[in-house]
């Protein structure tokens, strides 16, 4: 398995960026930080962009850093490609040119150009001068350029942080897509969780220079649940059951239950979406989940699961209520008032229960 | 020899000198500004305000030192001769080296800004695509900024055309050697040669007038190159 070493300090106007880390890519590795956090310093430093690191960067064996000894691969000998949150499309030359510009320079060519061009469908787009564009096609085409470059690592610093929820979505499944078709190690770089919840197997989380979090990306999002950095969530993954375009309602397994997700209108993409992968990656809100003691025979509410309380944290008149469901974790906040009056403890039995409208999802 | 010949012999010289200065001036004028463009350090002012002196001296001034400096008795002027067995004063060469000095801030200033302009986003993206230094200058920062250098080019030239004081201190006035039109004009006009001298000033006024007005067209078109994405 591909793993980075990193063991570096960076410090520039008062701000340092302390990491010792070592990443194995199982899957899209996840960078989750808010702006000035240093992820995107972090991303730089890794792909050779950012003077003044100290310590050393190893990818697999090959050392890019080792500033003790003097030794710096520069950016363009790294094998380290980089997508950036504007596409920096090379405006003189037409999009086509902007791929030969990539595979010019790439020595062992592997791909072949029209391959990567059909998967990130953008034939149509070839003969187009770049400033044609809308920003969800130029970005496919930075995808593109970066990908024909044949690196053994690629770097995606917010891509899809200009683009409308649409061409987001897209641009998702595509990054899926050409991770899982072409076993590319790929660092995923973001101030949002929702799309890092999508598309990370692992991630990691930076504040203030420094990692505070590391692991399976819902565990992560599950940690987090008790700080001020995302809105309090369930992150789970599941596999589609069946589609119900009547009622507009997803029917996805859980344990021997079900859960049911309500869709608005499924497109011609969503649903290649969902042939494709098996399993979908949801999150529900914990505000958006409530509890009763007894069973709701009679509600509108669709998803009724029966849990234990293992936690119950309480800030100020708000309480976060961690449950278990056959292993998997919800998180449900209700208020004091609720908490007394439901006179709720650990290890009590209760029933979960949210409506389909509230999970969500990126994919679809 | 008649007149006309002269002055003829005197738009080669000027043609030759402005042409081989612009040459010189790209050579030496595009790292010089390349570097300013990229340099952070306090003293970068300092080599911006020696690169524009040019254009606050009266080129006299210049000439004047260039002229000391040309001599046998100092080192330049003793290197010279050393290299070519040659004297540099009142020699075509050091009209060159001299135009090169009076013409610096033409060249670099626009190229400087333009590198500034472009920023580093491109040639990051270029690193990224495995494109070395140089492979990034000419396969992108040049095309980018191609109207940039057209720009340095044609003032470099012009300019260079124009002058007067600096060569009128370290040329000479020797016909086919150092003699240009600038200085044939005043030939003209001290020896109450009005016509030829008329003559000689309209061309020079047309002939610029052509060349600016052509940068400034190729300046104002729309050129979508120079877009940098903010």
């Amino acid at each position: 398995m591909n793993s980075l070493t990193l063991n570096i300090e960076s410090t520039k106007d008062q701000f340092s960026l302390v990491i010792n880390q070592c990443l194995s890519f199982s899957g899209i590795v996840g960078i989750f930080g808010h702006s000035g956090s240093g992820k995107t310093t972090l991303l730089r430093a890794i792909a050779g962009l950012e003077q003044q690191v100290k310590g050393t960067i190893a990818f697999n064996e090959q050392l890019l850093l080792d500033s003790k000894n003097k030794q710096d691969i520069k950016a363009e000998n790294r094998n380290i490609s980089m997508v950036f949150q504007e596409p920096r499309l090379f405006p003189h030359l037409t999009v086509e040119a902007n791929l030969d510009f990539a595979i010019k320079r790439c020595h062992h060519s592997s791909l072949a150009k029209k391959d990567i061009i059909e998967l990130t469908n953008i034939s149509a787009l070839l003969g187009k001068e770049v400033t044609e564009l809308s920003g969800g096609e130029q970005q496919k085409v930075a995808l593109a350029r970066a990908v024909l470059s044949e690196p053994s690592l690629l770097l995606l610093d917010e891509p899809l942080s200009a683009l409308d929820r649409q061409s987001k979505k897209e641009l998702l499944t595509l990054l899926k897509t050409v991770h899982q078709k072409l076993k590319l190690p790929m660092i995923y770089v973001s101030h949002s969780s929702e799309e890092l919840q999508q598309l990370a197997e692992q991630l990691v989380v930076i504040e203030r220079g420094k990692i505070i979090e590391s692991g399976d990306v819902h565990q992560v999002f599950h940690q987090l649940n008790n700080t001020q950095l995302i809105k309090q969530q369930t992150s789970l993954s599941v596999k589609v059951v069946e589609v119900n375009n009547q009622h507009g309602l997803v029917k996805l397994a859980f344990a021997e239950q079900h859960i049911f997700m309500a869709i608005n209108h499924l497109t011609e993409a969503d649903k290649l979406a969902l042939a494709q992968f098996n399993s979908l990656r949801c999150y529900i809100f914990a505000s958006d989940i409530s509890i009763t003691t007894i069973e709701p025979t009679s509600s509108s509410i669709v998803n009724q699961l029966y849990g234990i309380i293992t936690k119950i944290s309480q800030v100020q008149s708000q309480v976060l209520l961690t449950l278990t469901c056959h292993q998997q974790t919800f998180f449900a906040s209700i208020s004091t008032y609720s908490l007394d009056k439901l006179s709720l403890s650990i290890n009590q039995a209760v029933y979960i229960q949210f409506k389909a409208s509230a999970v969500r999802t990126l994919t679809i | 020899m008649t007149e006309i010949s002269d002055d003829g012999l005197a738009l080669i010289t000027t043609l030759k000198m402005a042409g081989l200065t612009t040459f010189f001036l790209m050579i030496i004028g595009t790292p010089l500004a390349w570097f300013l463009a990229k340099m952070k350090s306090k003293s970068k002012v300092f080599i911006e305000a020696i690169v524009a002196l040019p254009l606050v001296l009266p080129p006299t001034v210049l000439g004047f030192y260039l002229l000391i400096a040309f001599s046998p008795q100092y080192l330049p002027g003793q290197i010279w001769q050393e290299i070519t067995g040659q004297q540099l004063a009142f020699s075509f060469s050091a009209l060159v080296i001299g135009s090169i000095f009076y013409s610096l801030p033409f060249v670099v200033q626009p190229l400087q800004k333009a590198f500034e302009q472009l920023g580093s986003d491109y040639l990051e993206a270029g690193a990224m695509l495995r494109a070395g230094p140089l492979d990034r200058f000419f396969t992108l920062v040049f095309p980018m900024t191609k109207a940039s250098f057209i720009t340095a080019a044609s003032l470099g030239f012009a300019h260079t055309v124009g002058e007067f004081g600096v060569v009128l201190m370290i040329g000479g006035n020797i016909p086919g050697e150092t003699r240009v039109l600038s200085i044939a004009l005043f030939d003209h006009v001290e020896a109450f040669n009005y016509a030829q001298a008329h003559t000689l000033a309209i061309s020079l006024v047309i002939a610029s007038l052509v060349l600016l007005s052509m940068i400034y067209l190729l300046n104002h078109r729309p050129i979508k190159t120079e877009k940098v994405v903010s």
